[in-house]
């Protein structure tokens, strides 16, 4: 920037003084406003994400149920079908759990 | 102190201190890039577009896979964000018309001098907003706020030798639209 020709610093000085004004900063609490919309998105897509995933439990064992029926299956075996494979989730989720807690206290 | 990527590593792993962390860092730097986008009649407008850059990061930021610093990866979001929010018709023109208030400074001004040199200003301020983008918020980083060479490189994403050219292309095209309207000596 040190040489430059007439013309130019003569428009380098313009805009130096053209520009001079004070320049505003984000307000002091732009991070907390900020952390607090994510909770808020954050909050918003969970309850979201909960009806989703149980509207698609709940319409997907009625459906399982009715095609099991309508194969001649008995309500005993449709349950077991059912819930076999949810109370392994659960089981596995729990397992999971533990082991991230002794980690905890491990630390 | 931890560094940047270290940082995003653990905000991938969905650690809220971490990204509190990178917002801390570089919410001054968006904001300021953002400010030079708008133009200072938009300051609101450029907080918007801040919060709205770290929303983004926080949605996406999984995605980034590390190939470039995540300051440049960051201020290239707020680069297009606040060419976006301001290419939409209402941010074409400022909310007050700083036009007819500059006008009306210039005839309270009295002397001949002063009111000369606010037009004049003016005149620059309205060559300013034809430029091409990169180029208003290399002028508003450097002669507004005052950045030196390499954080304008820094900001904009390119290297210094290239801010050096945005700005004095900049000066050249301002230059030759001033002595069409009679401002500048030929």
């Amino acid at each position: 920037m040190s040489e430059m020709d007439p013309r130019d610093a003569e428009i380098d000085g313009l805009l130096r003084r053209s520009m001079a004004a004070p320049v505003p900063n984000l307000p002091g609490d732009f991070e907390h406003r900020l952390i607090g919309e994510l909770r808020r998105r954050s909050e918003r897509l969970e309850r979201w994400r909960r009806v989703l995933l149980g509207g698609y439990g709940v319409t997907s064992v009625f459906v399982s149920a009715a095609a099991m029926l309508g194969q001649g299956l008995d309500w005993g075996t449709i349950s077991a079908t059912i819930f076999a494979p949810l109370v392994l989730v659960a089981g596995a989720v729990l397992v999971k759990r533990r082991a991230e807690t002794r980690v905890m206290r491990g630390r | 102190m931890e560094s940047d990527s270290e940082l995003v590593r653990r905000a991938q792993r969905g650690d809220h201190q971490a990204f509190a962390g990178l917002v801390g860092r570089h919410s001054a730097s968006v904001f300021r890039l953002a400010l030079s986008i708008m133009g200072r009649e938009f300051v609101p407008e450029a907080e918007d577009v801040t919060q709205e850059v770290f929303l983004k990061v926080h949605d996406s930021i999984r995605s980034f896979r590390g190939d470039a610093e995540f300051s440049t990866w960051l201020y290239r979001i707020a680069f297009n964000q606040a060419v976006n929010v301001k290419s939409r018709a209402r941010y074409q023109s400022p909310h007050v018309a700083t036009a007819d208030l500059d006008r009306e400074a210039a005839r309270e001004l009295g002397t001949h001098q002063q009111v000369e040199e606010s037009l004049r200003d003016l005149a620059l301020a309205e060559c300013i907003r034809t430029l091409p983008e990169v180029y208003q918020s290399a002028l508003r980083l450097y002669y507004w706020m005052g950045a030196g060479v390499a954080e304008v490189a820094d900001l904009l994403g390119v290297p210094e030798g290239t801010a050096k050219s945005y700005l004095y292309r900049a000066r050249q095209l301002l230059s030759a639209m001033l002595m069409q309207r009679g401002y500048c000596d030929e």
